[in-house]
């Protein structure tokens, strides 16, 4: 037990002109976490009893050796809110992590008040599960959220809230939280710095840090302006230094599309393997949007229920109703060719010095796919061109569509094991010929 | 910690004997105004006990730093009737006498004011949304620094806004001080995507790439504030959530709005509102050629396609973006749109819950070389 938040509340009583100080220490009585995942920023609430005496009333709180923002403490009585004013909160001289609350009563009571502050040290991230069923059609996917608790301060009992979504912030709650004094001085105020040294690294190490074994809870979702707020079921115990994982979300047979991509420009020469779903109710999902993470799909390979590893994606959030590409990396499996068959320039023009102004270039492409599956496969292959000056003709039997001003894309789905070739004609039509 | 002394040397002229009597006058009040930044101006008053004749007064400070040229005596009881006779700058610096002549013996309750550095005012907001995104509450709070040196136990602080207010503070001690609170504002959302600055297509992006989301509030009566101009300062959003309790939205810098105009603070991204901008066309027409051949004059013929999607359930304003360069027509477009500048135009969409909209303008640039 080593809390570093400390609370006295001091009751000043004029007794015979001695000026007697009572000491509290109020208990903890409640404490709720909100953490975020886009800065390392949680804001904390403490609910404590004190008990006021009519009059003025000093609260004083101390946060040595704990990552809290001064700028950010806030204090709220619960109730009678009317005839308690909080007008005042001091930052003494020369003395640090350290703040003093001037609380006028209008009568002497027992009153809940709520502490807050943004205290940095504590985040949360997503990551999800996947394992496709044999005939790669469908897809169990189970969602995890992972709490990591590095602020120094021990939360028991707390209650975890998440919040999914990414916020504007001025200054690093880290850099605040260390300032001295909590404002700066007169005439210097540098503004704390933004960029987050060395996140990923202090992340990863955390996420090695002892897993608890957490009862699967059930998480309360919903949505809180132009964010989601995830609520973790009853309270957690998050001592310092300590992880937390725990089950978001499970689904079973999920639709899944599993599809190969080809773009040279992009991928390269080989074909890369993709799944494809939406976060809607067509696929069992849709309840709520999934905050990025990493997902790492698995496989089942045979009825045992032995699994192969397939691959992992950085998935960026997906709110309800987006459809969802996850790129599994590089495949041998399925093998596309391209080829220039054949090249021609025609239809010079010339202008009035006899200087060529204009030509038409003629290109023939051959495009072999083969499937070395025993799935039938679909694919679909994008051709970039240098400009936008083109004309297209394609084999009939293909299927394709102008994706943009510079660019085709052909779908072709193919049988286990088949061979497939088609062509197509590009006209590139250059200088003068462009108009 | 006192570091500003008074001391008064009375100089009786009778015998040319030079006796020095000190008394060390108590600072009564203190008025002490935030009008320039990182400095304070303090008027402060003291009674001083002055005898028949010419009087001398030394005002000196250690530790501080007071501006010696603006520091300024004036009477307060017999204004008519005494005298300033000189100000002299002693050569140790940190000083400066004061020689008064009285009529006749007695108290003189006198005004002396000077620019004080290192006490200054901040403000901070607090901004928080009800459940139903209806209304805010704002709050402000002034920061009060006092690194001058000097401690005041009694001092009538006037801010560049809000109300005077008497607080005692002390050297190097940091005050946050509730100065204004008002419930009921009102404000509205408004989703931003401007095409010069953002990705066009997110799904190239490695990251998420969200939508600006701002709320915007007007510095009037009629949307319940307007009472005095906003000082710039930091401000924390909230909202309140179902449960009660509330969430941090975000934060940004209020810059000064005098009363009248709006303002917009941006808090966060919206990752439910997706934009997806593509150009459908980009063709050079009107081509004029010099006598070689070469284009020296002509027309583009651009489309360009926007497609707003809202995955919210609620109904979302999004302001749409758009720059132009050089000379150009507008040909058609799906929507109205305001033109902001020569380059630069404006659609503001309002997109229900839950459904998709594409904006597509085109037009021509013209008279291109």
């Amino acid at each position: 037990m080593k809390n570093k938040i400390f609370l006295i509340f001091l009751i000043f009583v004029l007794n015979l002109f001695a000026k007697v100080d009572l000491v509290t220490l109020p208990s903890r009585e409640k404490v709720q976490l909100t953490i975020y995942n886009s800065a390392d920023l949680t804001l904390v609430r403490d609910e404590r009893i004190l008990t006021l005496k009519k009059g003025e009333n000093s609260l004083q709180f101390s946060w040595a050796n704990t990552l809290i923002d001064p700028t950010s403490l806030d204090l709220i009585p619960k109730q009678d809110v009317a005839s308690i004013n909080i007008s005042q909160l001091i930052f003494p001289p020369r003395v640090s992590e350290l703040g003093l609350w001037k609380i006028e009563s209008k009568f002497s009571k027992k009153i809940p008040f709520e502490i807050s502050y943004f205290t940095s040290g504590i985040s949360w991230e997503a990551f999800y599960i996947g394992t496709l069923s044999n005939d790669e059609k469908s897809m169990e996917l189970k969602g995890y959220v992972k709490v990591i608790n590095k602020s120094g301060e021990d939360y028991e009992n707390a209650s975890v809230r998440l919040v999914v979504g990414k916020i504007n912030l001025l200054e690093m709650i880290r850099v605040l939280a260390k300032r001295y004094p909590p404002y700066g001085t007169p005439g210097y105020l540098p503004p704390a710095p933004l960029i987050e040294k060395e996140r990923g690294v202090e992340m990863l190490k955390a996420a090695k840090a002892v897993l608890a074994e957490a009862k699967e809870k059930e998480i309360i979702k919903e949505g809180v302006s132009e964010y989601f707020l995830y609520t973790i079921e009853g309270t957690e115990n998050l001592p310092d230094k300590w992880s937390k994982r725990l089950l978001s979300f499970s689904q079973k047979d999920i639709p899944v599309e599993f599809f190969y991509k080809y773009e040279e420009e992009r991928y390269g020469k080989n074909a890369r393997r993709f799944i494809k779903f939406a976060n809607d109710q067509n696929h069992k999902l849709g309840k709520e949007p999934l905050p990025d993470g990493l997902i790492k799909i698995f496989k089942y390979t045979n009825k045992e229920g032995n699994l192969s590893y397939m691959g992992s994606d950085k998935t960026k959030y997906i709110p309800i109703g987006e459809k969802v590409e996850l790129d599994l990396g590089e495949s041998k499996e399925v093998k596309i060719d391209t080829k220039l068959m054949d090249l021609k320039k025609k239809n010079f023009v010339f202008n009035k010095d006899g200087n060529i102004s204009g030509w038409e270039e003629e290109k023939i492409y051959k495009i072999k796919v083969t499937n070395y599956k025993n799935l039938p496969v679909k694919v679909e292959i994008k051709r970039n061109f240098p400009h936008q000056y083109w004309k297209i003709e394609v084999d009939k039997n293909i299927q394709w569509e102008k994706y943009d001003i510079g660019s085709v894309k052909f779908t072709l789905t193919l049988a286990p094991f088949e061979t497939r070739e088609f062509t197509y004609k590009l006209i590139l039509f250059e200088g003068d010929r462009r108009y | 910690m006192k570091k500003v002394l008074i001391i008064l040397f009375i100089i009786f002229s009778i015998s040319y004997a030079r006796t020095k009597l000190v008394a060390l006058p108590d600072r009564e009040i203190s008025y002490i105004r935030f009008d320039a930044p990182y400095t304070a101006f303090v008027e402060e008053e003291r009674i001083l006990t002055l005898q028949k004749g010419i009087n001398q007064v030394d005002f000196s400070w250690k530790g501080v730093n007071i501006d010696q040229d603006s520091i300024n005596l004036t009477f307060l009881t017999n204004p008519d009737k005494l005298k300033l006779i000189s100000l002299s700058y002693p050569p140790e610096g940190n000083s400066l006498i004061w020689e008064i002549y009285s009529p006749e013996g007695g108290e003189e309750k006198v005004r002396i004011s000077y620019l004080l550095s290192n006490i200054d005012c901040l403000y901070t907001y607090k901004i928080v949304v009800d459940k139903n995104e209806e209304n805010i509450n704002f709050t402000s709070y002034i920061i009060l620094r006092n690194f001058s040196g000097e401690d005041f136990e009694k001092g009538i602080v006037t801010p560049e806004f809000g109300k005077t207010f008497e607080t005692s503070t002390k050297n190097e001690e940091t005050k946050q001080i509730l100065i204004y609170q008002k419930d009921g504002i009102k404000f509205e959302k408004i989703f931003v995507f401007d095409a010069s600055r953002m990705i066009w297509d997110p799904e190239t992006a490695k990251e998420n790439v969200g939508i600006p989301v701002y709320f915007e509030i007007k510095n009037v009566k009629e949307s319940g504030l307007g009472e005095f101009p906003l000082l710039l300062g930091k401000t924390r959003m909230f909202q309140i959530e179902s449960s009660g309790s509330s969430i941090f939205l975000g934060e940004d810098n209020l810059k000064y709005i005098p009363v009248g105009e709006s303002f917009r603070l941006y808090f966060g991204d919206s990752r439910d509102i997706v934009v997806k901008q593509k150009k459908m066309k980009d063709t050079k027409i009107n081509i004029r050629k010099n006598n070689s051949g070469d284009i020296v004059l002509y027309d583009t013929d651009e489309i360009i396609r926007i497609e707003i999607e809202n995955f919210r359930d609620k109904i979302a304003k999004i302001e749409i973006l758009e720059n132009i360069s050089d000379e150009w027509d507008m040909e058609e477009s799906t929507h109205k749109y305001e033109k902001i500048d020569s380059n630069n135009i404006k659609f503001v969409i309002d997109l229900k819950p839950k459904s998709k909209e594409i904006v597509e303008f085109h037009y021509h640039r013209r008279n291109l070389r």
